[in-house]
């Protein structure tokens, strides 16, 4: 199918989804709202340990505020995109999962477009309130390349969760229920983003930049576009590399789709 | 009496059965863990104390909450409403039991459950980890029983409220949301109370939430002297059974939109 | 042939729990399922099919080898020239599947925009594609709900919407699971007609796996007995009847309780009260002759004459009672 065709295809199927869930418009004002709230407590926790604390490993309010928001709207997009994957459990119970081979279409388009939460804008949305103010109150020299690899670490975290959640709905062809491994890895992930990587002991730094890439979400691109030293001593063309790792990081996320489903056509459900 | 003992060891066998799930919780909490730490260590790098924690009780905090998530499991628990949307709930209410109690024994069965299977070990790995400390005299032990379960029971009364909710809304996971933002904040979950600006923390210390989440973590932490703990556990069960009561007056409404629906 | 089957097998490997009590319920050990245990069939274009054995028997497992959900462990397969096993994607669009007890619409959507997607997933041209939903809105009368959210619609609806979204792209091939059940009478009978016409006017070939012999004696001229994941029959249905039809039962209502009634030629299968069941081959006597019989014998009240059913024939075959060679 060439990529005009599928991005045809993926926009109906979205808009279908879209439909559906705005038949229950109430709910859904609900939790849009619930969810940006949500966004914003987590945010505010933060804050309210800088009433006590001048700062957090040399990180300003603002700055961390720049983490958060950057980071967790990587993770509030890619969990609106990927929530099919997460509901890959149910829809695997439910011998819902069959209907879906049975069908002309890639296992893997028609799972990225069975689930859009799009209630999920109230997160994304507060988590850019977060970053705009942080722009505001920190003092960066913008420069068109920063402003680049601003919006190049965004799409390329969008990609590196992604990836995640793909990993973790393959691993449910495994073991049927969710593995809550694959939530610490995403939601834990989310959390670990919103903080200066240099806090975390060495092996936890090492395997969230170098395996699970999560260092490239928000931490190294803000090391760059904040004017930051690393204390870290980290290459400083890492903190460019964004796009590349995230590119690298999906290629292992498609195999183990393809070796999910697999698995799934030969032990059944 | 005997009946209700049944049905804990129900509530209990239904949890124990999902062992991969209490494995991954206790992975999940303990990565938690580990965040929340590493931010309370670089933290503490400015100054030695704040809001009367140190360090260590910091610590401590960070992984007594976590252990404390699967007792009070707060989020997506919604077994009564499946059984309102499933009509099982008809069978449940014609039997010659306390309909709340019904629940709540098999609520406390699973809660020992929990806290075998997930709360000890998360707290076990808090303990090599970051040198999490147990509490430091017989005072505080002895207290920390009848804490966990007034905390258990309140987080059941709100659980029990909250799906007695799909009797009026049929779509529940709005009100899962907002309810467990809630739960967070206003339990002194994500931040110590201590460490809020004073004039919010004695209000929010006051309110029911606080009884289910930081009344037992300063239990935990050997941070209330005798007349303070005392205090503390008479504060919770109050709460408790407000909280049950309140779970009664909604269960009554429930029923008699029930009757006057017809299901 | 539009289908091939040869020794198709499918085993799974499942884990049994053992033990009881609190913790007992964590020991877990391996056994092996053969759910299909080498099967071989072949179905002509245009026929219409009859897919029954008990439950378990493996007759969902083998659906999902044909339609490429599952991987077969052994055997192998053709629909349509191709191997669903490779060519999962391009064979989908040959075939249409109905699940009897799993819609395939869209829950929260009208029914004319699940009809609408489908058409784009299976890329009908869109001036096919009014003709056929037009063509279908009158076969199946879809009017009155077309625009209906596909929750508020009764079962049956349902079932004709997804009849209506399994035909959409004129699949050669239409495999259908418990497609009746839980239908009412009525609308029974009007999907029987539907299919009986679809696979007579258009000649798509049927696969149909149901419980209800009623639907197998209203539609299939053929019927495939899966047990235990191996086929025990395969043949028309006439022949069934012929072979095993050959059995009669005459319900004898006396005028009092009696012991059991010898006739010759003829068993008595039941008895509950005064009334008793003879059964007799056609070969051995005639049902005038034990009639007479018993009518000579003893007080008779009323004499009835069953016919065997399909049904009947095919449960003893299930257990065993009849021997079903295959072919015949």
């Amino acid at each position: 199918m060439r990529i005009n065709e599928w991005a045809s295809l993926y926009v109906r199927l979205l808009g279908a989804q879209i439909r559906a869930q705005l038949q229950y418009r109430a709910s859904f004002l609900l939790q849009v709202a619930g969810h940006g709230m949500i966004t914003v407590l987590d945010f505010v926790a933060t804050a309210v340990l800088f009433y006590r604390f001048p700062n957090l490993a040399g990180w300003s309010l603002g700055e961390v505020a720049f983490l958060f928001g950057l980071g967790g709207m990587a993770f509030g997009i890619s969990d609106m995109v990927c929530s099919g994957f997460d509901r890959l459990s149910i829809a695997i119970q439910t011998g819902t999962f069959d209907r879906v081979l049975t069908r002309p279409v890639a296992a893997f388009t028609q799972v990225l477009a069975s689930d859009f939460q799009l209630r999920r804008l109230g997160q994304i949305g507060q988590a850019a309130l977060v970053l705009a103010v942080a722009i505001a109150i920190v003092d960066v020299n913008w420069t068109p390349l920063k402003l680049v690899v601003l919006l190049s670490a965004l799409v390329s975290g969008v990609f590196i969760f992604s990836a995640i959640w793909v990993i973790g709905a393959a691993i449910t062809f495994w073991t049927v229920q969710t593995s809550e491994v694959t939530n610490a890895f995403t939601y834990g992930g989310s959390y670990l983003v919103q903080y200066p990587m240099s806090i975390y002991a060495d092996w936890l730094r090492h395997f969230f930049i170098f395996v699970v890439p999560l260092g490239f979400v928000s931490y190294l691109p803000s090391l760059y576009i904040l004017g930051r030293a690393d204390p870290l001593e980290l290459p400083a063309a890492l903190q460019l590399c964004s796009p590349l790792v995230a590119l690298a990081f999906v290629i292992p996320a498609c195999g183990a789709w393809r070796l999910g489903v697999h698995h799934y056509q030969s032990t059944g459900s | 009496m005997r009946l209700y003992w049944e049905l804990a060891v129900r509530g209990f066998q239904r949890t124990v059965i999902y062992r991969s799930a209490a494995v991954s919780a206790v992975i999940t909490n303990s990565f938690f863990g580990f965040i929340f730490s590493y931010v309370f260590i670089a933290l503490y790098e400015t100054r030695a104390e704040a809001g009367g924690y140190t360090l260590a009780d910091a610590l401590t905090f960070v992984f007594v909450t976590q252990a404390m998530i699967g007792l009070v499991e707060m989020w997506a628990w919604w077994r009564i409403a499946e059984t309102v949307q499933s009509g099982q709930v008809a069978t449940d209410l014609s039997r010659p039991l306390d309909f709340q109690l019904y629940w709540l024994a098999q609520d406390y069965g699973r809660a020992v459950c929990q806290l075998l299977v997930r709360s000890v070990p998360t707290l076990l790995v808090g303990m090599v980890a970051f040198g999490v400390r147990l509490p430091p005299d017989l005072a505080h032990w002895l207290a920390l029983g009848p804490s966990l379960l007034f905390a258990v029971t309140i987080s059941f009364a709100w659980r029990f409220c909250l799906n007695l909710t799909t009797f009026w809304w049929t779509d529940h996971r709005g009100v899962a949301s907002i309810s467990g933002l809630a739960a967070m904040l206003l339990a002194g979950f994500v931040v110590p109370l201590a460490m809020l600006p004073d004039a919010v923390r004695t209000p929010i210390y006051l309110m029911p939430l606080a009884s289910m989440i930081a009344i037992p973590v300063d239990v935990f932490l050997g941070k209330l002297s005798d007349g303070r703990l005392i205090a503390a556990l008479l504060l919770q069960g109050f709460w408790a059974r407000a909280a049950l009561g309140v779970g009664r007056l909604v269960l009554a409404a429930a029923l008699r939109k029930l009757v006057v629906q017809g299901g | 042939m539009i289908i091939d089957v040869h020794d198709l097998a499918k085993t799974f490997r499942v884990y049994r729990k053992r033990g009881s009590g609190l913790l007992g319920v964590l020991r877990r050990e391996p056994v092996d399922v053969h759910a299909v245990a080498g099967i071989s069939f072949t179905v002509e274009a245009g026929e219409m099919v009859g897919y029954v054995g008990p439950n378990g028997a493996g007759k969902s497992t083998t659906i999902k080898m044909l339609t490429g959900i599952l991987q077969p462990s052994g055997g192998h397969m053709r629909v349509d020239g191709l191997d669903p096993a490779r060519d999962r994607l391009e064979l989908a669009r040959r075939i249409g599947v109905v699940f009897g007890q799993r819609t395939q619409l869209w829950w929260d959507l009208p029914l004319i925009d699940s009809l609408d997607l489908l058409r784009h997933i299976y890329r009908v041209p869109a001036e096919a594609y009014r003709r056929r939903l037009a063509s279908f809105v009158d076969l199946l009368d879809l009017g009155p709900f077309l625009h209906t959210p596909v929750r508020q619609l009764s079962l049956g609806q349902r079932m004709r919407g997804d009849l209506a979204a399994a035909l959409l792209h004129e699949p050669p091939i239409l495999y259908l699971d418990e497609p009746t059940i839980g239908l009412d009478v009525v609308a029974k009978a009007r999907m029987r007609d539907f299919l009986a016409e679809i696979n007579r006017e258009r000649g798509v070939t049927v696969l149909l796996t149901t419980h209800d012999m009623a639907d197998i004696g209203r539609l299939c001229s053929r019927l495939l007995i899966i047990d235990h994941g191996r086929l025990i029959y395969d043949g028309s249905l006439a022949a069934i009847k012929s072979r095993f039809g050959g059995e009669r039962t005459i319900v004898v209502d006396l005028e009092d309780e009696a012991p059991p009634l010898k006739v010759e030629g003829t068993t008595v299968m039941r008895v509950d009260g005064p009334r008793q069941w003879l059964r007799f081959e056609r070969r051995a006597t005639t049902a005038a002759q034990v009639i007479s019989t018993v009518v000579a014998s003893a007080r008779v009240r009323d004499v009835a004459i069953e016919e065997p059913e399909i049904e009947d024939i095919v449960r003893r075959i299930y257990q065993g009672e009849l021997e079903a060679p295959r072919g015949c």
